[in-house]
Parts: C-alpha cells; sequence; structure tokens
C-alpha cells in the first residue's frame, strides 16, 4: 500500500473532473485558481500512481440490467483467486472481492430478470469446480453508494 | 435544445456504442483521437456524446481508487435487523462516513452494505463506537476483503454521478 500524498487541490481536482472529465484544464485551472500546467501535472502524476482515470459511465436506469444482486460463494480456498477471476469475467458482474469469511467470494452483479439471475448463479457459477455453497441476495433498494469510486484495474480503464 | 428530447433505450446506436467503448477506456480521448479511430468527424463524436449527455445516458468523468482517498480496508458486511423497521436502521447506517455503501435486500440478510476504513485501528472504533450503538441490529456478518478483483465504474444510477459541470 502506497503512502498518500494528495493534497486539497488534488481532492478538487478530483472533484472538478469528476463532473465531467471532458472540460478541459484549461477551464478548470481557472475555476481553481491555478495554472494549466499545474493542472496538467496534477493529472498526471495521480494517473500514473493509479489513483484517477477518466472513464464513461452509463445511466443504470437505461440500462436492461438494472437490478442488482449480491452473490457470497464459499469456495475451496486454494482455487479462490482464479474462481474469482472467472466469475469476473462473465456477463453482468459488476464487483468481486476475495474476503475472510466462510463465504469468501464476494461478487455484484447486474441482471435483468430473476430468470437470467437464476441461470448466472445455476448454470455458471454453481458450475465452476471448487465453488460449494452460495448465497443470494437482490437489493430491492439503494440507499447509498458512490459510483466514482472503486478499484482501478489497468486493463479496464486505459491510461494515456 | 433544437433535438427533442431523447429517452428511449433505442435512441443509443451502434456508432454511440462504439463511442462509449472508447471512452470507456480514455475518457479524455479528444473528439478528434475518438473521430479517427471510428471513421468519424470530430464534429459528429462531439454531437453524439453532447446527446448522450442530454438526455442522461452517459457521464464521462474522473473516477478514483479507494487509496486515493486512503480506504485501505473494505469491509463488506450483511446485516439482520430484527424490532425495528430495516429502513430505519438502514438510514443510521448511511449517516456513517465510514459507510461506504447500504443497500436493503431480499435474501438471508436485510441489509448489505460495504465499510471503507482507513486502517484497522479505525475497524474496531467503526463497530464498537458506531455500529454496536444502533438499535436493531441483531448481527453483523463481515467478511474482511483480501483482494478487489474487479469493483467496476461502467454503469451506475446517473443521479449518484452528480450535475454536470
Amino acid at each position: 500500500m502506497t503512502k498518500l500524498s494528495l493534497d486539497e487541490l488534488d481532492y478538487r481536482l478530483i472533484e472538478a473532473f469528476g463532473r465531467n472529465a471532458r472540460i478541459s484544464n484549461g477551464k478548470i485551472a481557472k475555476q481553481l485558481g491555478t495554472t494549466e500546467g499545474t493542472v496538467r501535472t496534477r493529472l498526471k502524476r495521480m494517473q500514473n500512481d493509479g489513483l484517477i482515470a477518466f472513464t464513461a459511465v452509463t445511466s443504470l436506469e437505461q440500462s436492461q440490467q438494472n437490478q442488482m444482486a449480491f452473490i457470497r460463494a464459499k469456495v475451496e480456498i486454494t482455487r479462490a483467486h482464479d474462481i474469482a477471476g472467472q466469475i469476473a469475467e462473465l456477463k453482468g458482474v459488476e464487483a468481486v472481492i476475495l474476503t475472510l469469511a466462510t463465504y469468501n467470494v464476494l461478487v455484484v452483479c447486474l441482471f435483468d430478470s430473476v430468470t437470467n439471475l437464476h441461470e448466472l448463479v445455476s448454470n455458471y457459477i454453481q458450475k465452476i469446480p471448487g465453488v460449494d455453497n452460495i448465497l443470494t441476495s437482490i437489493a430491492v433498494k439503494t440507499l447509498k453508494y458512490n459510483p466514482k469510486i472503486g478499484r482501478l484495474i489497468a486493463e479496464d480503464i486505459g491510461k494515456i | 435544445m433544437s433535438e427533442k428530447a431523447a429517452t428511449s433505450k433505442s435512441d443509443i446506436d451502434d456508432v454511440d456504442r462504439a463511442i462509449i467503448r472508447l471512452l470507456r477506456k480514455n475518457g479524455r480521448a479528444t473528439n478528434q483521437e475518438l473521430g479517427n479511430q471510428l471513421g468519424l468527424s470530430a464534429g459528429t463524436v462531439s454531437s453524439r456524446i453532447r446527446r448522450m449527455e442530454k438526455s442522461n445516458k452517459l457521464r464521462v468523468v474522473a473516477v478514483s481508487d479507494f487509496a486515493a482517498h486512503d480506504l485501505n480496508v473494505l469491509i463488506p458486511v450483511m446485516i439482520e435487523v430484527s424490532g425495528r423497521p430495516v429502513a430505519e436502521v438502514a438510514e443510521e447506517l448511511v449517516a456513517i462516513p465510514e459507510v461506504f455503501a447500504v443497500h436493503l435486500v431480499t435474501g438471508p440478510s436485510d441489509i448489505d452494505a460495504l465499510l471503507a476504513l482507513k486502517d484497522h485501528e479505525a475497524v474496531s472504533e467503526l463497530m464498537l463506537g458506531k455500529l454496536s450503538k444502533i438499535e436493531g441490529i441483531r448481527s453483523i456478518t463481515p467478511a474482511i476483503a483480501v483482494e478487489v478483483v474487479k469493483y467496476g465504474f461502467s454503469v451506475a444510477p446517473i443521479e449518484e454521478l452528480g450535475v454536470m459541470a
């Protein structure tokens, strides 16, 4: 874990570009009372450190898969990493977290119908060798969530 | 405002999807760069992006890693509630800064939440100082994250992304 060295201006940049990443550096510099060169340097450093990225986010409401489920799988520990990797490739899977718990793989997925959720669980996840038991919860209401903070993985969002 | 507000799903065509695909990889690619890759003019790229933004289908934003916010310990929790409405308990959770996400669920528990903290010291403070004081929580089943294999950004409730600058 690298030690953090972000300051107030860095966080203001994250916030400003978090509203719209396609605004020019010059315009944001003006808003924040700094120079275009400072903005450029700061962004570059944070990108190189893997702390920020610029990406497209599409509307959940207008997506066909607009319901969310949490799937917890109890998997063989020695295979957990590989299994998590396989699950991450499945359609609709938005998050995969390996945990220290009896159910050691947590999957967050988006789905369009209970039939398709059932198919994802029974025909795909449950059939992966090493997957034992599965618990499924369906989100009925999301009260808090920040879609702009997550885990940046280099292959998903390219650096410039 | 000359175009009528486009709201149905079918309004996104293959060209739009190609633009979105490139923007997912690099949200700051210039209209010219995107146009060159897709055989379109910069103007076409620009107006298509603007149309999708205006109709709330798309946002191009800066996203940040948990590490940028010094959130180094992630703990998904399942919470069971008894003797009190689930929504009331959930509201108290929402107010706690270390509680990163709160979802009401049906299934083995009542609430699914994600705790995001600076270090392990902060865990006991949160658990003993805040969570244990919420009335109505019958049980908390935590799972300390050892590796985040994937935690995507591709789709989100558009209002959660805020008003565009």
